[in-house]
């Protein structure tokens, strides 16, 4: 069966600006997660993807065809783009309604759907609100709203749960696992990690326009673990600390580079994290404090991209 | 197929863009401006100004609204059509419905035409009216004075239109070119000997008036285009640049602003 995504050696310049440079993964179905720090390359695939963009150089297949200006494909996909401009002045009935007649839809079918579509992102109540009266977790729901009232094959979702408030993200996250649930795709971009896990295991990593890494997130993750994971510790005592530590065997390196500072490599960070309270109750260390340089998404690209 | 599926959606985002151009705030400024007319004709007749006639009514309406309201007009509202939907990052919208591009912009073009005609003509009507009452004559009367204005309010409604919604579809400030072409090149090419004022509308929305109007000010313009020539000069105008817009708008790609 051919992917719902297919992209070979593609890539995208804005001016002297890459965009995407030689990207090449293929997306089989379900929910695949698209995961990289800003300016990755995320937006500019999916603007590629709907078709909004031609490529430079490569070939991208979406559902088996060819986007860029590909009328027919338009109905099988549902958009959400990251930024949160919406018609301010329409509701949000009248906002999804007016899509879906796009979509072909007679009016009174739209108005039915667009409720529906209102309904399962929990705006029902605000939507005959106009829309430039909605907070930015609302304005996200619209989006998706819009996105899937038409019933596509495949979301395509730039940052759904960027600005949502925590009721909204549930609510999001709710709404996208259950799309997936009724057999449809969904390609969906974040740069935080831990938002797609909930819902997702299979992840595509990407990063300065090219895929680095895809495939089921805890094989990732492991390729992840292979890469030291530093840890900053502030402490009087950073020679003793590091007496205490150096028997763990996954530590690979330990480096006192101020006075009070020591900062460990681990290779594997949650057996770390799990020992480290215990070694410093036993050996009555005094650790004032703790930090990770590796906590941003940045930091783990800069490791597998070398 | 796909063109029976365009035409039939275009509708929807006609109506989108005639609710936008004439449901939001902005109808307000526009309104005031398109009302110019009325104003000024109203005004002359409650001033009971003597010389206030169909004559007068041409003298004021040939510089200020023909060259200046139904201009701005013009500019302001078809310059909104694509560029505000690019600069609001609303376009993904409409772009990712199965409905073709080139349909998009002849269906905005449909709406923005319903809405500037909507906007402009009842003022004209509104004007004559104003003058034709003031003198106390029949409103048939001065027929061909309404007749010339009313066609020239529409075609050129539709030339400016279609210059402009192309202009905002290959530069990224098509209000300053706009404003530019509108108002400095319109009246700089018709003062301009020879056969250079050809090549600006108002050329041609003058010499339809010219040919449409027994008696005038336009009398001593000269002009070697009769007035169905101008029409139908303005309506190959109008069609080739609303085709080219619709081309250009076809290969075009859109970043999201940042």
């Amino acid at each position: 069966m051919t992917d719902v995504v297919e992209a070979k050696d593609l890539s995208k310049w804005y001016g002297q600006v890459l965009g995407l440079n030689g990207f090449t993964a293929s997306f089989g179905s379900g929910i695949t997660g698209l995961v990289g720090p800003n300016g990755a390359g995320k937006s500019t695939l999916f603007k590629l993807l709907i078709g909004q963009l031609h490529s430079d150089k490569g070939e991208l297949r979406l559902l088996g065809e060819d986007p860029w200006n590909n009328v027919g494909l338009k109905h099988r996909i549902g958009y959400c783009p990251e930024h949160n401009q919406l018609y301010g002045w329409m509701t949000a009935t009248r906002f999804v309604e007016t899509l879906l007649r796009l979509d072909g839809m007679p009016a009174a079918d739209a108005r039915a759907k667009a409720a529906a579509a209102l309904e399962l992102v929990g705006l029902t109540s605000a939507k005959d609100r106009p829309l430039r009266t909605y907070s930015r977790g609302m304005r996200q729901r619209a989006k998706l709203a819009q996105a899937l009232a038409h019933e596509p094959e495949i979301l395509i979702l730039d940052e759904p749960l960027s600005g949502a408030d925590p009721v909204g993200r549930v609510q999001i996250l709710k709404t996208i696992a259950g799309f997936a649930r009724d057999g449809g795709h969904v390609l969906m971009s974040t740069h935080v990690l831990y938002e797609i896990e909930r819902i997702t295991e299979n992840i595509v990593l990407i990063h300065n326009g090219k895929g680095i890494a895809s495939g089921n997130l805890h094989a990732i993750r492991a390729l992840i673990d292979k890469h030291p994971h530093a840890v900053r510790i502030a402490t009087p005592t950073p020679r003793d600390l590091a007496k205490a530590l150096a028997s763990m065997d996954h530590v690979v390196s330990l480096e006192v580079p101020e006075p009070d500072v020591l900062v460990v490599r681990t290779r594997q960070p949650d057996a770390f994290y799990r020992e480290l309270p215990g070694i410093v109750a036993d050996g009555r260390l005094d650790v004032r404090g703790l930090e990770s340089p590796d906590d941003s998404l940045e930091a783990v690209f800069r490791y597998l991209v070398g | 197929m796909a063109f029976a599926d365009d035409l039939k959606r275009a509708p929807v985002v006609m109506a989108l863009t005639l609710r936008y151009l004439l449901g939001t705030r902005r109808v307000i400024a526009m309104g005031l401006l398109a009302g110019v007319p009325v104003l000024l004709t109203g005004s002359l007749a409650l001033a009971g100004v003597a010389t206030f006639d169909i004559l007068l009514f041409q003298s004021l309406m040939i510089p200020l609204f023909l060259q200046v309201v139904l201009i701005f007009v013009t500019l302001v509202n078809a310059t909104t059509l694509i560029r505000e939907e690019i600069e609001d990052n609303t376009l993904p919208y409409l772009l990712t419905r199965p409905i073709s591009k080139p349909a998009v912009v002849g269906a905005k073009y449909a709406g923005y035409l319903a809405a500037v005609l909507i906007l402009l003509v009842p003022p004209v009507v509104g004007a004559y009216v104003i003058t034709e009452a003031y003198e106390g004559v029949a409103l048939s009367t001065d027929a061909d004075v309404l007749a010339g204005f009313l066609a020239t309010t529409v075609l050129g409604s539709a030339a400016y239109g279609a210059l402009f919604l192309f202009i905002s579809v290959i530069v990224r400030k098509p209000l300053a070119v706009g404003l530019l072409i509108g108002f400095v090149w319109e009246s700089i090419a018709g003062a301009i000997p020879g056969n250079l004022p050809k090549l600006s509308l108002i050329h041609y929305l003058r010499s339809i008036l010219k040919g449409t109007i027994e008696v005038g000010p336009l009398s001593g313009f000269v002009t070697d285009v009769s007035a169905p020539l101008a029409v139908a000069v303005l309506v190959g105008a109008t069609a080739s640049l609303l085709i080219a817009a619709m081309l250009v708008f076809q290969q075009s790609e859109f970043r999201q602003k940042a």
